[in-house]
């Protein structure tokens, strides 16, 4: 145990005070928020002059009714002709002109839009929805019904659905399952993002350890397992250092800007609601209570405290799996070449429990699902999807004893390959051979 | 004198070749032992075997007389061929990492570092990189760590390689140092004047097999190969007369001394009497010795395959 410590901490600290990575763990969150934003700042500077549309109506009803706004202004054209106008619309600069058959309400293909220059969607898009939207209007107005617009707001309808747990132990919490199983889908592909970056960290040392020959010296020192526990654990903590500091830098930015996001309506509903009001009422007066009650369980912070709890349990677990798998991978090649092939078969496991974790939305408790979540390779990522969905306290006990005794048994089994990998001179190892080792 | 190591009949093979065949070693508590041979002749990989690194296919270690264990390995300090430290880390900081996985504690290990920096002249490394280091420095460096838990048994693989007739010099007398102190101490060399001067028992090695163990002293007058070295005033013509019983291979008269030296074969040791008292007759003889071979002689003749018992 001790030597394991003493490994862990070189482990950390080599990798800890490279700038490399004080780098890297400090511009991230700044990275990211530039991204986000970026959207943002593209449409502010990327926005164009506003267009000049000319517009033939010789319906004369949808004219008028066009709305300009920052990307295209229409100017209604009276008593002119189409060949004339498309030769004067070129001198003019304009963007293009839009000619209205007659018959547009009967026949809506009787419009034609001509540009001077190369068109844009966008455009289109825009002129197409606020035509439909006219003739719609017109289609309905020939029935000449009374309070027309009164009926049509009173026939819209959104439905939000308030899911309650039926729990027989504790009070029925509000949970909505989508909120949290996107908080599962986050931490899923981070848990992914950490184990490919990371596992490789941990294959590629152990490579080099060979190649720099340090590693003869290691072996006639620690036992292989609490050199790979070692070095397994150490960049874990690495990696675990990175997020939190990643974590506490991503909220404070955000503790300035989500305030400033969310409307003061529905911040109030959200308050109210965890104050304990009911939801149904809450629904009566238009309020949108999915959004309101998904909010409220990501607020809600015991409830949402012992589900963070659980997955990252699995995230580290799953984390710690894998990174002693890269480990095995890089105990048995001398050369990272010969390495990315054999990496190749760990990320498929990956790979199709993120397919499983994608059906666990429909239904978390197929077979299928549950057997996924207690094999260990598959189970960090499926139980992400499984367990805000809540399910019995036995089936994640026994999942996280399965990923974690797996974990161990791997770091057992890359440390045998490391010992048995190290000198044997390209003679490849009998069945014999290895069970000798196993028991050495 | 009970023995540290006992390696009995000790095969290993790789894949293209055999490298050891049928080795055994016994190596005496307390003594300084060499294991000479050739590059390739299966050296590292029977320190590999005594250490536990490799495991032999046939054949048996013993550590104090016990079948070896994992647990005999922290006993044992290990100085590799080659050498391998991490290369970005500080030497001193690198040192105490390693003294410490030998299990000294932190306070143990800096008081026994700064000692052995300040014994080799290396104190102002400390703060160094080891990727700064040259290839005799990092040695110096290892050599330390892998002293410093004050093992009982001690192996250094060519621990001389790397090192100018200095820092040479002062590893033997450190060896020397650690033997006086209880220590066993096995080494692998090609330097053969280092193993006349710190062994005590030798193990030759050649294509992966043992073909000379024993006591240093003994391994040389036992083959000895009868020459004589003489130094004698008198007739030339007298003494080839009486020198009938041995074969005379060198002959020098110096003028201002009058005085002749010459090198002499017998054939058999039981001439060797009456061929001096014939010489002894002819001329004033004044001195006599036998010439030991040196064990680079025995080591080349040895691996030649002319090395008569």
């Amino acid at each position: 145990m001790r030597n394991i410590g003493l490994i862990i901490m070189r482990e950390f600290k080599e990798r800890v005070y490279k700038k490399s990575f004080i780098i890297t763990t400090l511009l991230m969150p700044l990275l990211l928020a530039l991204v986000s934003v970026a959207p943002t700042l593209i449409m502010i500077f990327a926005k164009g002059e506003t267009k000049q549309i000319s517009v033939i109506d010789n319906s004369g009803i949808v004219a008028d009714k066009l709305e300009s706004n920052e990307e295209v202004s229409f100017i209604t054209l009276v008593n002119a002709d189409l060949q004339q106008e498309l030769k004067s619309s070129l001198e003019k600069d304009e963007f293009g002109v839009l000619y209205i058959g007659e018959d547009i309400v009967t026949n809506p293909n009787n419009i034609q839009l001509y540009t001077n220059t190369s068109s844009s969607m966008l455009i289109e898009d825009n002129i197409a929805d606020q035509v439909e939207q006219i003739i719609k209007n017109e289609r309905l107005k020939e029935y000449n019904l009374e309070n027309l617009q009164q009926i049509l707001d009173k026939v819209e309808v959104d439905i939000s659905l308030s899911t309650f747990r039926n729990g027989d132990d504790e009070q029925s919490t509000a949970s909505s399952s989508a909120a949290s199983s996107i908080v599962g889908i986050i931490l899923g592909f981070v848990l992914y993002f950490f184990l490919v970056i990371y596992g490789s960290i941990v294959m590629q040392s152990i490579i080099e350890e060979k190649n720099s020959r340090i590693l003869e010296v290691l072996v006639s020192t620690v036992r292989p397992f609490d050199m790979m526990m070692g070095k397994i654990l150490g960049v874990a903590a690495v990696a675990a250092t990175q997020i939190i500091v990643w974590g506490l830098l991503i909220v404070t930015m955000s503790a300035f800007v989500i305030p400033a996001l969310i409307p003061d309506d529905i911040m109030a509903s959200v308050e109210a609601l965890q104050a304990g009001a009911d939801v149904t009422a809450m629904a009566a007066s238009g309020v949108d209570t999915g959004m309101v009650t998904a909010m409220a369980s990501i607020m809600d912070t015991g409830y949402i405290a012992q589900i963070i709890g659980l997955l990252l349990l699995f995230m580290v677990g799953g984390f710690l799996l894998y990174a002693a798998m890269y480990a095995a991978v890089g105990a048995s090649v001398d050369e990272a070449q010969d390495a990315q092939q054999l990496t190749t078969p760990i990320t498929i496991p990956i790979i199709f429990a993120f397919i499983i974790l994608t059906m666990v939305m429909n239904d978390p408790n197929s077979p299928l699902i549950v057997w996924c979540s207690m094999i260990p390779f598959t189970s960090p990522i499926v139980m992400m999807g499984r367990i805000p969905s809540g399910i019995p306290t036995w089936e994640i006990v026994l999942s996280l004893v399965l990923l974690y005794a797996t974990f161990v048994f791997m770091v057992w089994i890359a440390g045998k390959i490391y010992r048995v990998g190290i000198f044997m001179h390209g003679k490849k190892p009998s069945f014999k051979d290895l069970y000798r080792w196993l028991k050495y | 004198m009970s023995n540290i190591i006992i390696a009995e009949h000790i095969t290993k093979r790789f894949t293209e070749h055999t490298a050891l065949d049928d080795v055994s070693v016994e190596i005496p508590t307390g003594s300084v032992y060499g294991l000479l041979g050739p590059n390739g002749a299966g050296k590292t990989t029977l320190i590999r075997v005594i250490n536990r690194i490799t495991i032999p296919d046939e054949g048996r270690v013993l550590f104090d007389g016990k079948p070896i264990t994992q647990q005999d390995i922290y006993r044992i300090g290990y100085l590799p061929e080659e050498r391998g430290l991490y290369k970005k880390m500080k030497v001193g900081e690198h040192a105490l990492f390693l003294a410490r996985l030998k299990g000294l504690s932190r306070h143990e290990a800096l008081v026994r570092l700064k000692e052995w920096f300040t014994r080799l002249g290396i104190e102002d490394w400390w703060d160094k990189r080891v990727e700064d280091l040259s290839k005799g420095m990092a040695q110096k460096v290892q050599f330390i760590v892998t002293v410093l838990h004050e093992p009982r048994l001690l192996i250094f693989d060519e621990p001389f390689s790397g090192f100018d007739p200095i820092n040479a010099e002062l590893l033997k007398t450190e060896i020397l140092r650690l033997r006086d102190k209880g220590a066993t101490v096995i080494f692998s060399t090609h330097n053969m004047s280092s193993v006349e001067e710190i062994c005590d028992h030798i193990t030759l090695i050649n294509k992966s097999k043992n073909i000379l163990s024993g006591r240093v002293d003994e391994i040389r007058h036992s083959h000895g190969n009868n020459i004589f070295s003489i130094q004698f005033r008198g007739n030339e013509s007298e003494f080839r007369q009486s020198a009938t019983m041995a074969e005379i291979m060198e002959y020098n008269h110096d003028q201002i001394t009058g005085l002749t030296t010459a090198k002499i074969h017998i054939e058999s040791n039981d001439n060797v009497r009456s061929a001096i008292s014939a010489i002894n007759n002819a001329v004033e003889l004044r001195s006599f010795t036998e010439i030991i071979p040196s064990m680079n002689d025995i080591f080349i003749r040895a691996v030649n395959g002319t090395l008569t018992e």
